[in-house]
């Protein structure tokens, strides 16, 4: 059975106002239900690349195609529509503090509501219900009504996750997901991710800095190095020798942070 | 004492620590000599300054002399024109009030318009920016005294005069919040396929609230300091009375007004502050 093709980009290009290359030609292909890991040092471009993909970052140049319909041509309303069906998930959560975190979860139906529902909370009970569901499986039923900044990192991640699975999303994308956490509820965030991708079918396309963690999840790892890709395999493919290539410069960047000493650096003792 | 092998530019310290009779620096050299450029440059400015203005010293020696006396006259206090005063205070209270709830209705869209992550058309947003800098570069009297030329003395005058300052700034001051604390929850609601009014309503009004009220409390008491002064060049209000009071050396009416203005604006800032404490997050 063919799988479907779920992302498909063409020489894709990002050159900022002040010259810099943050992305330099890529070119990839994402099919259903693949958990694919982008790794690689801060810089390399791979949260540009992500928010190039859902347009929160105009494209220079280059081709986006979700789902057979064009991304970087869409218009607003186009756009809209498209985004409604990729669920994203932030480093800082990006929550509303103030707001419920039932609320917050909520915003994840705005992409399917016009102005005037949304802004009146106009959810029908099947998505509130829904949302609720989430947060139960989530782990997060004692926090419904509580104000997301009530929550600690691990928390707000999940709500965050939740947010993004009530989109009901063909694709996730998740930049740098774990990377302010501690390792406790990175490990639960990234396995309710993983879980609920592979349940409901979702393609997750996810940027780690952390190595491991990538080879324990990916089904494909993608290597991005100054804005290019140059891996792109399974995990047992990547081999020490290219991780080293991959981080060539930022070798400390490649471990979890919850390591003591990091990369290869020796104590200087006075 | 010898340290060996401290590779660093700017640290010769073998030499420094053996010198005979010489004390130890501690300081960062080039830190130290941008301080010691700057102290020196203000004051030799400070000097110059005096210089310019022609401080005429004996004047002042003289009006310290004078002080017991002129202490004496504004302890008579007159409650005869009480009742004109507090109409005058109340007066300059509702110029400020009226002139910061026209602003906010103004300045609250605009600076949406504005800051440069939300905003729906960056073409007019920065002509906006740029409109708003012009007006704020204009010192509030000025703007009371042009609408004063124009309308007459009076509290509108006061009103209108005090709109374009009171506007700007809060164009200013709120795109300044919306670029630095709003980036996040763009980025999420824009990501979840939410319109331009979801960002705004749904996502940037609820994490910018106490920031906005904290600021429209500050301006708000600036506004009513400004009113009290702008009275004197014609607004109408408590400042007018107390500029004739002092004209017509009425000191027990200037005592009493004064007093006035203070107990107002003292309680005022109070009562704000508790509101901020109620409304802020814990």
């Amino acid at each position: 059975m063919e799988l479907k093709t779920i992302l498909e980009i063409n020489n894709l290009i990002k050159r900022y106002d002040d010259g810099t290359l943050a992305v330099n030609g890529i070119n990839t292909e994402i099919k259903e239900g693949e958990f694919i890991v982008i790794i690689g040092p801060s810089g390399a471009g791979k949260s540009t690349f992500l928010r190039c993909i859902n347009r929160l970052v105009e494209p220079s140049n280059g081709s986006i195609n979700f789902l057979g319909q064009s991304v970087d041509k869409a218009n607003n309303k186009e756009l809209r529509q498209i985004r409604a069906q990729i669920g994203m998930i932030f480093q800082h959560y990006n929550l509303v503090s103030r707001l419920s975190v039932l609320e917050n979860v909520l915003h994840g139906r705005l992409g399917y509501m016009n102005s005037f529902k949304g802004i009146f909370n106009q959810y029908s009970e099947v998505e509130k219900l829904k949302a609720i569901e989430w947060l139960m499986k989530l782990g997060l039923e004692d926090e419904v009504y509580k104000r997301a900044d009530e929550l600690s990192g691990g928390q707000k991640q999940r709500v965050g996750v939740c947010r993004a699975l009530t989109q009901n999303p063909k694709l996730i994308l998740a930049d740098e997901p774990i990377a302010s956490l501690d390792p406790n509820s990175s490990t639960s965030v990234m396995d309710a991710i993983y879980k609920n991708c592979k349940e409901m079918g979702i393609a997750c396309l996810i940027n780690l800095h952390q190595v491991e963690v990538a080879k324990k999840y990916a089904t494909r790892i993608i290597g991005i190095k100054s804005g290019q890709i140059v891996f792109d395999g399974s995990a047992d493919e990547l081999n020490d020798q290219m991780i080293q290539f991959i981080y060539e410069g930022k070798e400390d960047e490649m471990y979890s942070s919850n390591k003591p000493f990091s990369g290869t650096g020796q104590l200087t003792t006075i | 004492m010898k340290i060996k092998n401290v590779n660093h530019a700017d640290i010769k310290i073998n030499t420094e620590l053996t010198a005979p009779g010489k004390k130890i620096r501690i300081v960062h050299k080039e830190t130290q000599r941008h301080q010691n450029i700057f102290f020196g440059a203000v004051a030799v400015l400070f000097i110059l300054a005096l210089f310019f203005i022609e401080v005429d010293y004996n004047g002042i020696l003289q009006g310290f002399d004078r002080l017991p006396s002129v202490i004496k006259e504004l302890s008579q206090i007159s409650f005869e024109n009480f009742g004109t005063l507090a109409f005058g205070m109340l007066t300059t209270l509702t110029i400020a009030f009226l002139a910061v709830l026209i602003s906010l209705i103004i300045s609250f869209p605009i600076s949406f318009i504005v800051a440069y992550n939300v905003t729906p058309n960056k073409f007019i947003g920065t002509i906006f920016r740029y409109a708003t800098m012009l007006i704020r570069s204009i010192p509030t009297p000025i703007w009371v005294l042009i609408a004063v030329a124009s309308l007459g003395f009076g509290p509108m005058a006061g009103i209108i005069g005090l709109l374009f300052p009171t506007t700007s700034f809060f164009v200013k001051a709120f795109a300044a919040q919306i670029e630095e604390e709003g980036s996040d929850v763009i980025e999420a609601i824009r990501s979840v396929g939410g319109t331009w009014w979801h960002v705004v309503i749904k996502g940037l009004l609820p994490v910018l609230f106490t920031g906005l009220i904290a600021t429209i409390g500050v301006r708000f008491e600036l506004d009513v300091h400004e009113s009290v002064i702008l009275g004197i060049v014609g607004a109408g209000g408590i400042g007018y009375l107390l500029q004739s009071y002092i004209q017509y050396y009425q000191f027990g009416d200037l005592t009493l007004g004064i007093l006035m203005v203070f107990v107002t604006i003292f309680t005022l800032e109070l009562v704000i502050n508790l509101i901020r404490l109620r409304i802020g997050d814990r």
